[in-house]
């Protein structure tokens, strides 16, 4: 095949109707992809993370940048009958459309699968909600916490003896990265069959998904239950404080050389040949026991030091990172899974690009920063649409582009 | 095979011994790929990996594998090699996380996948990916959730309040190497929208650190997070009488909604309460109040209550009660699987769908070498015939 040039999905355009974290992560993974992404807004119903919110203890709105980073935006008034016309014809002119509305809410706006299959018979819509298009609580409205809470992740995970424990953003965006891999599955169906689809991605689901393993096992009778930090097959295995404040070090030994291994680094040889730690088994038996020997090594090392050291004799092992050692760490900047992002202002701030890395493609990532609200009307109503300037002045006059 | 599943007419190679790179080849078999999972003679450690069915076979392995074929493949042979090649000539996608030093001797190194397929998609899934100075390191789900920067941010809520001395916390199973597994099978599919054979470099670590960007973003505005402050000021996990539940009001109505539900105490009718700033500042002792009254009611009855009134709430479901939800079931969320020694099953297909109907499961996790045909009768006619064209050409 002919070289080309490009992005992995350039040349794809996204009609954005998403909101809030787990739907503008989808068009934001797929953004960084080179799909041409239209983030669709309205000053009269603002996308709520561009706002702050205090029951999260911070002024500011500090989590929408990301997300937002490299889309197109426009304005537009859903509420208004030629506002739903003209996102149809944006639509129209789109490969895929995204939403994370409430189930239905698409439907009562005129914007429903049916609506947009007949201005552009292949759309693929992807839909992102909380617990499906369909289903008795297809109309609950939930965020991330809820999420995990709904599908077992939150149930399982927790101390032993201690209460659930909340999801936060990493859920909603797992909801997103799954909602990408699904919309880029029904495009490769559109190639083939020439059809589109409605794409259903159920937030309570994909946490249900990441605790599969446990799922399955308990449809056959096998009692799960929180465990903390233990593994039942691999011990020693958790997280050990370090010399320094608040600097904890995960360890996880699984086979019986790297056992070997690590009591010879922690100064402790004569236990390699120990029978009551002889295998897997034993030391998970006596698991207590090994955790108090780690720690008693680990209280006194400095943590990324001994981090190097036990993956140079192939022990898994890394400190617990705190988001200033992601910004600082050379190996991700070299990955580009963490990037500068050049804002309009002239401004620049971190951000996470794209993980993985393309050797046939140009590498995916960000271009711009934050787009303003309705930066990006000249070019979508403009070029995309062939609306006229005097046409488009009228329609913000009507407050139609609004 | 389902004809109108989305990738339909794709064939993946799966050689993975780890839950990232298996994740990604069970999401592409869902969605109608044939995944053939080559295993070495020793097999896939993942058919040993916890939780365990009482017959002591892997509920993991059964997840992870629903769908797929097997072949039983020695690389340590040359035999094995060419069996290895003559299935990725079939192959639009190869998923691999061998560990870098060990890829050249199995014949899986990056130039010499390329210069014998080069139409591939050759997807690599390691812990910190196949480039940069940490591509060697290895790591578990407990290394790679704090190596995102997650782990270190758990727990918060109720569990960082009731053990602030404890350290922090991981996810149940394997959270951090299925977000590596998702962000591969979108990659590979990229690669494979593109239509360019190539190298994919995917890395846990990455995936995890993407989900976790706003950490970052934070992080560059100056307001550090930590798992004892990043708490919602109030609501959060709520212990009822027989259970949790988990609260959480964003929206000016779902506070009023939650004070209704409440059935209007005194202290809520503060004035100043009405503002979101002073109710984030007195959250500690809204949080008290809140948690004081739930302790008096039962999951359901608030829980149903709270749907009425607009509140977001939800009862932490243990994995029975999502097994058997009515929500589930109608949506057929759970695909009921025959497992040989073990019975029937119930296994979730995938998180997402094309149409009203879920994908299906197109059958149980294979048996070692269930496949074997694939490989000794077509197949190795192709590795023959490719083995002679490659030896033409070089």
């Amino acid at each position: 095949m002919t070289p080309r040039s490009g992005k992995p999905l350039s040349g794809i355009r996204i009609a954005d109707f998403t909101v809030h974290a787990a739907g503008p992560f989808c068009t934001h993974m797929l953004s960084q992809l080179g799909a041409e992404c239209i983030k669709i807004e309205s000053a009269q119903r603002l996308d709520i993370f561009r706002k702050p919110h205090a029951v999260y203890g911070r002024a500011g709105p500090a989590t929408f940048d990301q997300v937002a980073s490299n889309k197109l935006s426009v304005r537009l008034n859903l509420k208004h009958p030629e506002g739903v016309a003209l996102a149809r014809r944006l639509v129209a002119a789109s490969d895929v459309a995204a939403e994370s509305f409430r189930a239905g809410v698409m439907e009562r706006l005129g914007l429903g699968y049916a609506d947009l299959c007949q201005v552009k018979p292949d759309i693929v819509m992807t839909s992102v909600s909380s617990s499906g298009q369909t289903g008795p609580d297809s109309h609950f409205a939930g965020y991330a916490p809820l999420f995990g809470a709904w599908g077992g992740l939150g149930h399982l995970t927790g101390y032993e003896d201690g209460p659930p424990v909340e999801m936060r953003h990493v859920m909603d965006h797992s909801v997103g990265m799954n909602a990408a891999l699904a919309t880029v599955a029904a495009l490769h169906r559109r190639r083939r069959t020439g059809e589109g689809s409605h794409v259903d991605i159920a937030a309570r689901e994909v946490a249900s998904s990441l605790a599969g393993d446990a799922l399955t096992a308990a449809s056959a009778g096998v009692r799960m239950h929180r465990m903390g930090n233990a593994d039942p097959q691999r011990a020693p295995h958790g997280l050990y404080a370090s010399r320094q404040h608040d600097r904890w070090l995960s360890i996880a030994v699984s086979s019986d050389d790297e056992w070997a291994a690590l009591t010879g680094i922690i100064g402790k040889p004569e236990l390699a040949s120990d029978p009551r730690y002889a295998n897997a088994a034993a030391r998970v038996a006596a698991r207590d026991e090994v955790d108090a020997v780690v720690a008693n090594w680990a209280a006194f090392v400095e943590a990324d030091e001994a981090a190097e050291m036990l993956q140079e004799a192939g022990i898994a092992a890394h400190v617990s990172w705190r988001a200033e050692d992601i910004a600082r760490d050379p190996h991700l900047a070299e990955r580009g899974a963490v990037v500068s992002v050049s804002e309009t202002d002239g401004g620049h701030r971190m951000a996470v690009g794209f993980p993985a890395r393309f050797s046939g493609t140009d590498a995916p990532g960000l271009d711009r920063g934050t787009p303003g609200l309705g930066e990006h009307e000249e070019y979508v109503y403009g070029e995309i649409l062939g609306l006229g300037r005097a046409d488009r002045a009228r329609l913000v006059e009507d407050r139609v582009i609004y | 095979m389902q004809q109108d599943t989305p990738l339909a007419g794709i064939r993946v190679v799966e050689h993975a011994a780890g839950v990232a790179g298996a994740w990604a080849g069970r999401l592409l078999a869902a969605m109608g790929a044939e995944v053939i999972m080559v295993e070495p003679p020793t097999l896939c450690p993942l058919r040993k990996e916890a939780p365990l069915f009482a017959n002591g076979e892997s509920a993991l392995f059964e997840y992870v594998a629903a769908g797929k074929r097997s072949v039983v493949c020695d690389l340590e042979t040359a035999v094995g090699r060419d069996v290895l090649a003559a299935l990725l000539d079939t192959a639009q996608i190869l998923i691999d996380d061998t560990p870098l030093q060990q890829r050249p001797q199995w014949g899986l190194d990056r130039e010499g996948v390329a210069a014998r397929h080069p139409d591939l998609v050759h997807l690599s899934v390691l812990p910190f990916g196949a480039s940069g100075p940490k591509a060697g390191w290895t790591a578990s789900e407990i290394n790679l959730i704090h190596a995102g920067g997650e782990g270190y941010l758990l727990p918060n809520g109720l569990s960082a309040h009731l053990f602030p001395d404890r350290p922090p916390l991981k996810i149940a199973g394997h959270f951090a190497e299925l977000q590596g597994g998702v962000a591969a099978a979108l990659s590979a599919l990229s690669a494979l929208w593109f239509g360019t054979g190539q190298f994919v470099d995917a890395s846990v670590q990455d995936a995890n650190v993407a989900v976790g960007a706003f950490a970052l973003q934070r992080y560059g505005d100056g307001s550090i997070e930590h798992r004892h402050t990043r708490s919602f000021r109030y609501g959060g996990v709520i212990e009822c009488r027989d259970g949790y539940v988990e609260l959480l009001t964003l929206e000016e109505r779902q506070w009023q909604g939650l004070v209704h539900l409440m059935d209007d105490p005194e202290w809520a009718r503060d004035e100043e309460l009405n503002d979101p700033v002073t109710r984030s500042e007195r959250g500690d002792a809204i949080n008290a109040a809140i948690r004081a009254w739930a302790r008096e009611h039962d999951v359901e009855e608030l829980v149903a209550r709270a749907q009425k009134l607009g509140v977001p709430m939800a009862r932490y479901n243990t994995p029975e009660q999502i097994l058997t939800g009515g929500h589930e079931t109608a949506r057929g969320t759970f695909q009921d699987v025959d497992v040989p020694g073990v019975g029937e099953v119930k296994i979730q297909a995938a998180p997402f769908r094309f149409s009203e109907a879920p994908l299906a499961l197109s059958a149980a996790a294979p048996a070692p070498g269930a496949d074997q045909d694939l490989v000794t009768s077509g197949a190795a006619a192709a590795s023959r015939a490719g083995a002679a064209a490659r030896t033409a050409t070089a």
